[in-house]
C-alpha cells in the first residue's frame, strides 16, 4: 500500500492531456482517487456530482478563466484549492489567490512539491489549526490564542500585539499561502492592504523571536516567503519526521 | 490715425495741399457770393472747407483750417480789407463766431473720423485673427498652415515678405513657410524684435543688431525687417518674420497686434501639435508592450506545459514511494520521450522563425522527385500518427522539384503535424500532388477537421496566430508551424496559400519549383 490519506478525492482539472496523464498517475500512485477532466464546465459538474477532497486546477482553461471556477467553488464550500500554471507573473499567483485559492505552484513544478503542497492542504483541512480561536499546534510550537501566549518546548515567545496577531493569521491558515493583501486587511484594515512592507518588518521579528527559544533550529523554516505574492506558514510533513 | 502715424511725412504735405486749395477754392467762392450777388456776410462758407478738411484728414488739419478761414476772410473781406484789422463790432463777433464754430465742427468731425478709423482697424484685426485661427483650425496640423498663414500676414501688414522660421533659437530656425520669392529669406543685421510674453498686451519694438548676419540682396538692406518670436508652454519655438518697405514707416500698434496674436495662435497650434504626437507615441509604444508581453507570455506557455508533463512523470518514477509495475514504469518514460520531442518540435520552430525573421536563411537546392519527399517525412512521422493515415495521391508523371531538403523536411512535418493537431482520427490525411499551369508542382496537405473560417485564411500564415476558437489546449499549436512553413516555402521561391479542403477541413497548398531540366534529370 503506498503511504499517505488512501482514499482522499481530488479532482485535477487540467487541459493538457499529457500534463493531466502524468500528474493523475502519481498522485494515483500515492493512493488518492483522482477525478481527472480538462475544461470547466466538466469540472464544474464533477464537483457538484460528487465533493472532492481537493481541487488541483489550471488557471488556463479552454472555457473559463480559472479564477472565475475558483470564485465559484468557494461560494459552495472551503474545499481546498490548488492551483497549477504556466503564468509566473506575481499579479496573477495574488488574482488567483485573492480569488479563493489555497496554495499556488508554478510549472513545471517538481513531484515533490506538488505532493507536499496537496498533503499540506488536506491536512489544513482536517486538522485542529483550522480553529481560529482555541490552541493551535504546530510541532513544538503552541498557541493559546484566549490567553495571546505563545510558547515554543515551554519557553514562553514574547510578541508584541501586532506581531501576535500576524502570526495568528499565518497559523490559523497554516499549510496556505496567504497573500500579503490578505494578512493587511486582517489585521490592519483595508486602508492598508497595499503596504506590504510592514509586514517584512513584522514577520522577520516574529522569525528572530521564535529562533531565539528554539536552539533545535527544527522551525527555521516555519513562515516561508512567498517574494511578491504573501506568506505560507509549514506544517511539518507527518510522514517525513 | 493707423495711416496718419505710419506714412505722416507724405500725409502731413496732402493735408497741406488739399487744404491750401480748399481754403483758395472757398475764398473765391466767398468773393463771388460777396461782390456779384451782394450777400452781406458769406463767411460760413469757410465752414464748408473746414469740416471737408476734417473728415479728411482730422482733428489738427481741421483747426489749422478753421485759423486760416479766419484769418483769410479778416484779411480780404472784412473792411479795412487788405489789413488784418477789424473796424465794425459786429463784424468782430461774426469772424470770432466763425473761428469758434470752425474749430468745434472741425473738432467734432475729425473725432467721427478718428472712430470710424479705430472701428475700421479693429475689424480689420479681428478678421486677420479669425482668418489665421481657421487655418490653423482646418489644417491637419500646423505646419501645413503656415504658407496660408505667412501671405495672410504679409498683406495684412502691408509687408514686402512675410515667413516663419521654426527652430528653437534664431541661428537654429529653419524656414517652414515664406511669402517671398524662391530662395531662402535672409535677415538683415539688424532688426527690430518684437518684446513680449506670449498672450501679454504689453510690448515694444527693440531694434537688434547681428554682425554675423548680412543681407544677400533679397530685399533692400534699408527695409525694416521685424521679429516676433513664436512661443509656448516648453519655450520658444522659432517666428515670424517681416519686412516691409522702409517708406511705409514702423509697425503701428494695430498690426503689431495682429502679428502678436498670429505669433500666439501659431505657438499653440504647435504645441498642441506637440502633445498629440506625444501622445500618439505612448500608445503605439504602449501597444506594441503589450503585444510582445502577450507574445511572451504564450510562448513561455508553451514550453513549461510539456517540461511540466516531463518533471511530473520523472517524479513518479524517482519517488521511493512508488513502486511502478513495468508497464507504468514504460508509460511514464514514453510521456518524457513525446513531450521531449514535443519540446524540441517548438524550439526546432522558435529557432527556426527568428531565422526566417533576421533574414539568416539560404536555400540550397537540390532536385528530388517528389513523391520521394513526402513519403520520407510520413515514414519519419509514423510514431506520431496515433493511429491515423496519410492518404497520398500523386500522378506518375509528376515532375521533379529544385527544393532545400532540411527546408521541405521541416515544411511537410510542421503541415501533416497541424493536419493531425485537428483531423479526426477517422479521416484519412490527405497529401495530393499536381502540375500547375505554371513551372510548380503544387503540394497540397488536407484534414478533415473543423476547418478555418474563409475570412481568417489569410491569417494563418502570421506568426502567433491561432484560431479564436482553437483555444482548446488538446488542439492548439504554437501559432509557429504555419510561420515556419511560409517561410521556408518563400526562401525556395515557391509560395503558400489556403483554403477549405472538400474533406471539410483546412488544405494548404504549397507551390514549389519545377527542377530546371525536368524530364531529363
Amino acid at each position: 500500500m503506498p503511504d499517505g490519506r488512501p482514499g482522499a478525492a481530488v479532482l485535477l482539472v487540467e487541459d493538457d492531456v499529457a500534463t493531466r496523464r502524468e500528474v493523475a498517475a502519481f498522485l494515483r500512485g500515492h493512493g488518492f482517487r483522482v477525478d481527472e477532466t480538462g475544461d470547466g464546465a466538466t469540472a464544474w459538474e464533477r464537483w457538484t456530482a460528487g465533493r472532492p477532497d481537493l481541487v488541483v486546477l489550471d488557471l488556463g482553461l479552454p472555457d473559463i478563466d480559472g479564477s472565475v471556477l475558483i470564485r465559484r467553488l468557494r461560494r459552495d464550500a472551503t474545499t481546498p484549492i490548488l492551483v497549477l500554471s504556466a503564468r509566473d507573473r506575481e499579479g496573477d499567483k495574488v488574482a488567483a489567490l485573492e480569488s479563493g485559492a489555497d496554495d499556488y505552484v508554478t510549472k513545471p513544478f517538481g513531484a515533490a512539491e506538488l505532493l507536499a503542497r496537496v498533503r499540506a492542504l488536506l491536512r489544513r483541512a482536517a486538522g485542529p489549526a483550522a480553529a481560529p480561536d482555541g490552541e493551535v499546534l504546530v510541532g513544538a510550537l503552541r498557541m493559546d490564542v484566549a490567553r495571546h501566549e505563545v510558547t515554543v518546548a515551554g519557553q514562553p515567545v514574547r510578541l508584541t500585539p501586532r506581531e501576535f496577531e500576524v502570526f495568528k493569521v499565518l497559523l490559523g491558515s497554516a499549510g496556505r499561502l496567504v497573500t500579503h493583501g490578505r494578512l493587511l486587511r486582517a489585521v490592519w484594515g483595508t486602508a492598508y492592504s497595499d503596504e506590504a512592507h510592514y509586514l517584512h518588518v513584522y514577520v522577520s521579528q516574529i522569525r528572530r523571536k521564535i529562533a531565539a527559544v528554539d536552539p533545535s533550529g527544527d522551525l527555521a523554516g516555519l513562515i516561508a516567503a512567498e517574494p511578491g505574492v504573501g506568506y505560507r506558514v509549514r506544517l511539518p510533513d507527518p510522514d517525513r519526521s | 490715425m493707423e495711416r496718419l502715424r505710419s506714412t505722416s511725412v507724405r500725409h502731413v504735405a496732402a493735408a497741406v495741399a488739399v487744404m491750401v486749395i480748399a481754403l483758395a477754392v472757398t475764398t473765391l467762392a466767398v468773393g463771388a457770393l460777396e461782390g456779384t450777388l451782394h450777400i452781406p456776410d458769406a463767411s460760413a462758407t469757410y465752414l464748408l472747407a473746414v469740416v471737408s478738411i476734417a473728415v479728411a484728414f482730422g482733428t489738427s488739419a481741421a483747426v489749422a483750417t478753421a485759423i486760416g478761414s479766419f484769418l483769410l476772410y479778416d484779411f480780404l473781406f472784412v473792411s479795412p480789407t487788405g489789413a488784418l484789422i477789424v473796424a465794425n463790432a459786429e463784424e468782430l463777433l461774426n469772424l470770432l463766431l466763425l473761428l469758434a464754430i470752425g474749430v468745434v465742427v472741425g473738432q467734432l468731425a475729425g473725432m467721427q473720423r478718428a472712430r470710424a478709423e479705430t472701428a475700421l482697424l479693429r475689424e480689420r484685426q479681428a478678421r486677420t485673427q479669425y482668418r489665421v485661427g481657421r487655418e490653423l483650425v482646418t489644417a491637419t496640423n500646423a505646419r501645413s498652415a503656415l504658407p496660408a498663414l505667412v501671405e495672410i500676414l504679409r498683406s495684412e501688414v502691408d509687408a514686402t515678405r512675410a515667413w516663419v522660421g521654426l527652430g528653437p533659437d534664431v541661428e537654429q530656425e529653419r524656414v517652414e513657410a515664406d511669402s517671398g520669392p524662391a530662395g531662402p529669406p535672409t535677415v538683415a543685421a539688424s532688426y527690430e524684435l518684437l518684446q513680449r510674453r506670449p498672450g501679454d498686451e504689453a510690448m515694444g519694438w527693440v531694434r537688434v543688431h547681428d554682425p554675423r548676419r548680412t543681407t544677400a540682396g533679397l530685399h533692400d538692406p534699408r527695409d525694416p525687417c521685424f521679429r516676433i518670436p513664436i512661443t509656448a508652454g516648453a519655450g520658444p519655438l522659432g517666428s515670424i518674420w517681416v519686412v516691409r518697405r522702409r517708406s511705409a514707416g514702423p509697425l503701428g500698434r494695430g498690426h503689431t497686434r495682429v502679428l502678436a496674436a498670429a505669433a500666439d495662435q501659431i505657438g499653440q497650434a504647435l504645441e498642441r501639435d506637440r502633445l498629440a504626437a506625444e501622445a500618439t507615441g505612448a500608445e503605439i509604444a504602449r501597444r506594441s508592450e503589450a503585444a510582445k508581453s502577450a507574445l511572451l507570455d504564450s510562448v513561455s506557455h508553451d514550453l513549461r506545459t510539456p517540461l511540466a508533463s516531463i518533471r511530473a512523470a520523472a517524479g513518479s518514477l524517482m519517488d521511493p514511494n512508488l513502486v511502478l509495475d513495468g508497464d507504468a514504469r514504460r508509460d511514464r518514460a514514453a510521456s518524457i520521450d513525446s513531450e521531449a520531442e514535443r519540446l524540441n518540435r517548438l524550439v526546432t520552430n522558435l529557432l527556426d522563425m527568428s531565422r526566417i525573421e533576421a533574414g539568416d536563411i539560404h536555400a540550397r537546392l537540390e532536385v528530388f522527385p517528389v513523391e520521394d519527399l513526402v513519403r520520407a517525412t510520413v515514414e519519419r512521422m509514423a510514431g506520431q500518427l496515433d493511429g491515423r493515415t496519410v492518404a497520398l495521391s500523386m500522378p506518375p508523371d509528376l515532375p521533379p522539384v529544385a527544393v532545400d531538403a532540411i527546408f521541405i523536411d521541416q515544411v511537410l512535418t510542421n503541415l501533416l503535424e497541424n493536419a493531425m493537431r485537428h483531423a479526426p482520427p477517422d479521416v484519412p490525411i490527405r497529401v495530393v500532388g499536381a502540375v500547375t499551369s505554371g513551372r510548380t508542382v503544387r503540394l497540397s496537405v488536407e484534414d478533415g477537421g473543423p476547418g478555418v473560417p474563409a475570412a481568417m485564411l489569410d491569417r494563418v500564415f502570421d506568426k502567433f496566430y491561432r484560431l479564436p476558437e482553437a483555444r482548446e489546449r488538446s488542439r492548439r499549436g504554437s501559432g509557429l508551424g504555419l510561420a515556419v512553413v511560409r517561410g521556408f516555402v518563400e526562401a525556395m521561391g515557391g509560395r503558400v496559400t489556403a483554403r477549405a479542403s472538400t474533406l471539410g477541413g483546412l488544405a494548404v497548398d504549397v507551390e514549389l519549383q519545377v527542377a530546371p531540366e525536368a524530364g531529363t534529370a
